[in-house]
């Protein structure tokens, strides 16, 4: 896979070096951008008119909220609208998409020098996010692996970290925990110090995106597959007993952690908590940190960040990725312009000047990372170990999924369970009942 | 206007003289047409016809394998219903269903009684009430849905603050399976109850005072007034007043997946909500449309019978 990705990578640096391309080639022409109402999306706002001055191409951004945007946007590319350009997405959603030739593979733009600016540097975006976006379509399924087209552009993205209020573990002589035993031990002494904390924030709701924080973080370091092979044929692995062994002990954790409203809690309520000082530690995206730690904020500089809970007997971490990317309609009827715009809007100079505002963050280009000016701004005290904490993590960062069509189903299906087991169903009995399920939907 | 629609097509034919003749003299028959009619008519027969083909679409799309993001869409009959109804989440998703639809309707209606009845007392705290009451029925239901979200918040809702200054609770509400249901019957019945009361006070209204009266003569109390005279005569509107709020109840949405989503675990998991989830969450857009064509038939058989009981008791108070 890193072969195969290297491979591409290195053909699109090259064709894209060859030749100077011209940014006003598609002048006067207006794309409609779609995407989540975030501040990433605010970051890219915010420099339109950049965009819109060195192109003469009009960009018109239709934001919607979180919870409508993702089924509008399966509704507007399964139906072919060309309404919609640029779209952002995650990986995820993406997978579900690609069948039906809904998202155009972008290989053809970056390999042309009339499109792509010999600048743009595509092998600077991190290796994890580059191999997470690149696929093939082999008989309506995913294949990762060589040959693979670059399906989205990564914009920003999120890795998931425990990250904590210092002035509460410090007040209880807390240390930051490390795995779930821990966590739950020391849950245990926090609820006991003050009942009135909640000890730790975690998404919960009935969706995958509540499996995709902090539980299969953490799953994968107790060894746990989404998908494994099993005598040449395709099998979950929620059933297996290194994932009983992991579902015992998060259960037991967020049965001893999580706020009572675990089942309706969502990462609005994880970021609630932990900015008002309700909730003393949260495994999210690492950002959700960062955001409140920005002078001004009520948490400013409350907030520090550790990587994920692992196993008791794992040598090391793992952490699971998001990344917000910017992908194009394969019904847009401008493609060119679109193009232009993704490219000009994952550039490096976009990517930085959204960073130092602060709110394109994690900012996707390890460029960006080695800017004197990001890690001037990512490391003034009020953001505490940000910087350290997210090159620790990031070198165990990774997507935790398998990628796979078809993906929503069996994790929602695992979102489900996850709540039926903290609401005291069996741990082994639902596992297996949820690997039946998931069995069943292949 | 109406007899002239029915004449709109007429067939006449002549008695045949022998039964070997009949399927000749059918052929035969003056088949006159009124075209003006017709066309007069034609908008709405079109509308109509869009609306079920609307609807027998949706029928296809559950005899299919149809899945959002996928190109290849194959017929197969009836799989979608037989994979749901081995499933034990579908029958249990079809319990919730009826579960919070009938419990939401009589709480609905005998609370909404209540009120109309006080509103009709003419009771001075009564007639202030009035436009209070029903500014739960014109908030859009997904606000209704956030704003009890956060009221019944375990920790930090306003619900279990009330009650501990009663030394009651905490409660759990929508955060526990054994609660969650519950909790979303009274959000529903909260929204929906100034409608029944409405409903039911219109009825009262048009009750006339001279049957209270010569009740009253006839030395009737009050309560056995209202029982014996007041309640029959405004049952058909308490009836037709629950055949609109069970076809909503039956297909309510908003309030369920904006609460708890269906959980904790399946515990409020409505068709409606899983159908959504099914299609729109899974993308599995043909096992999305079975559920909710089941979720029209128990509409069907649910508002049918609603409305047989609207006309028998209609038929005996005229």
């Amino acid at each position: 896979m890193g072969t195969a990705l290297l491979a591409t990578s290195v053909a699109v640096a090259n064709s894209a070096a060859a030749a100077e391309m011209n940014w006003r080639q598609f002048e006067g022409t207006t794309i409609t951008w779609a995407y989540d109402i975030h501040p990433y999306a605010d970051a890219l706002s915010a420099e339109l008119p950049e965009f819109e001055k060195l192109t003469g191409i009009k960009v018109t951004p239709e934001l919607y909220p979180d919870d409508s945007y993702w089924s509008k946007m399966t509704i507007q590319l399964t139906t072919k609208s060309p309404a919609w350009d640029v779209f952002g997405t995650g990986i995820q959603p993406a997978w579900d998409l690609a069948p039906s030739g809904a998202i155009e593979p972008l290989n053809k733009y970056l390999n042309d020098p009339t499109l792509t600016d010999a600048s743009y540097d595509y092998n600077d975006f991190f290796p994890a996010l580059r191999s997470a976006l690149t696929w093939k379509m082999e008989d309506g399924q995913i294949a990762p692996g060589e040959g693979g087209e670059v399906w989205a552009i990564p914009h920003a993205f999120e890795n998931i970290q425990l990250f904590y209020r210092k002035d509460i573990l410090d007040n209880y002589q807390i240390a930051v925990p490390t795995t779930p035993p821990e966590m739950a031990a020391a849950c245990e002494k926090l609820k006991a110090a003050d009942p009135k904390i909640t000890p730790l924030g975690v998404r919960g709701v009935r969706f995958w995106s509540s499996i995709h924080t902090a539980a299969v973080s953490i799953a994968q370091s107790y060894g746990v597959k989404d998908w494994v092979m099993k005598d040449g044929k395709l099998d979950t692995g929620l059933d297996s007993p290194e994932s009983i062994a992991f579902h015992k002990d998060y259960v037991d954790m967020i049965k001893k952690c999580a706020a009572p409203s675990f089942a309706n809690d969502n990462w609005y309520q994880v970021v609630d908590g932990i900015s008002s000082g309700r909730t003393a530690m949260a495994i999210d995206s690492n950002m959700f940190g960062f955001w409140n730690d920005v002078k001004g904020q009520p948490a400013s500089g409350k907030i520090a960040f550790a990587p994920p809970l692992h196993a008791p007997n794992a040598k090391s971490f793992n952490s699971n990725i998001w990344i917000w990317s910017l992908a194009m309609n394969a019904a847009s009827e401008k493609k060119g312009a679109a193009w232009l715009f993704m490219q000009w809007a994952t550039s490096k100079k976009v990517t930085l000047a959204g960073a130092v505002t602060g709110k394109l963050v994690n900012p996707p280009r390890t460029s960006t990372w080695a800017d004197k000016a990001w890690i001037d701004y990512a490391s003034q005290p009020e953001f505490n170990n940000f910087v350290e904490s997210f090159k620790t993590t990031q070198d165990q960062a990774a997507l935790a999924f398998t990628p796979r069509v078809g993906f929503g189903e069996a994790m929602n299906a695992w979102a489900v369970a996850m709540q039926k087991m903290v609401n005291g169903d069996d741990v082994e009995t639902t596992l297996h009942a949820l690997a039946e399920e998931v069995r069943a939907g292949l | 206007m109406t007899s002239h629609v029915s004449k709109v097509v007429s067939l006449r034919s002549e008695a045949p003289s022998a039964p070997t003749f009949q399927a000749a003299e059918t052929e035969n028959a003056e088949r006159k047409v009124d075209w003006v009619s017709l066309l007069v008519i034609a908008p709405a027969i079109l509308i109509l016809l869009g609306f079920l083909a609307l609807f027998f679409y949706g029928v296809y799309q559950s005899l299919t394998d149809m899945r959002l993001g996928r190109p290849v869409v194959r017929f197969v009959g009836f799989a979608n219903y037989i994979a749901l109804m081995k499933t034990s989440d579908f029958w249990n998703s079809v319990r919730v269903t009826v579960v919070y639809a009938l419990s939401t309707v009589f709480i609905e209606a005998l609370i909404g009684l209540a009120i109309a009845k006080l509103f009709a007392t003419g009771v001075t705290l009564a007639r202030w009430l009035r436009p209070f009451i029903l500014l739960p029925l014109v908030l859009p239901p997904m606000s209704v849905a956030l704003m009890w979200t956060t009221m019944m918040n375990p920790q930090s809702g306003i619900l279990n603050y009330f009650f501990s200054l009663v030394g009651m609770g905490p409660f759990s509400w929508i955060s526990s399976p054994t609660t969650a249901l519950i909790s979303i019957i009274l959000i529903d019945v909260w929204t929906y109850t100034p409608f029944f009361a409405l409903i039911i006070f219109a009825g009262l209204q048009g009750i006339t005072d001279d049957l209270r009266e010569a009740a009253r003569i006839n030395g009737a109390r009050s309560w056995a007034t209202f029982i014996n005279i007041e309640l029959p005569l405004v049952a058909p509107y308490i009836l037709i007043a629950a055949v609109f709020r069970l076809i909503e109840s039956f297909n309510q949405f908003d309030i369920i997946f904006g609460t708890t989503q269906g959980g904790p675990g399946n515990s409020t998991s409505a068709l409606s909500v899983q159908a959504y989830i099914s299609a729109f969450q899974n993308l599995t857009f043909g096992r999305g449309a079975a559920m909710m064509v089941v979720n029209w038939l128990i509409v069907l058989i649910g508002a049918t019978l609603m409305v047989r009981a609207w006309q028998a008791v209609r038929r005996r108070v005229n």
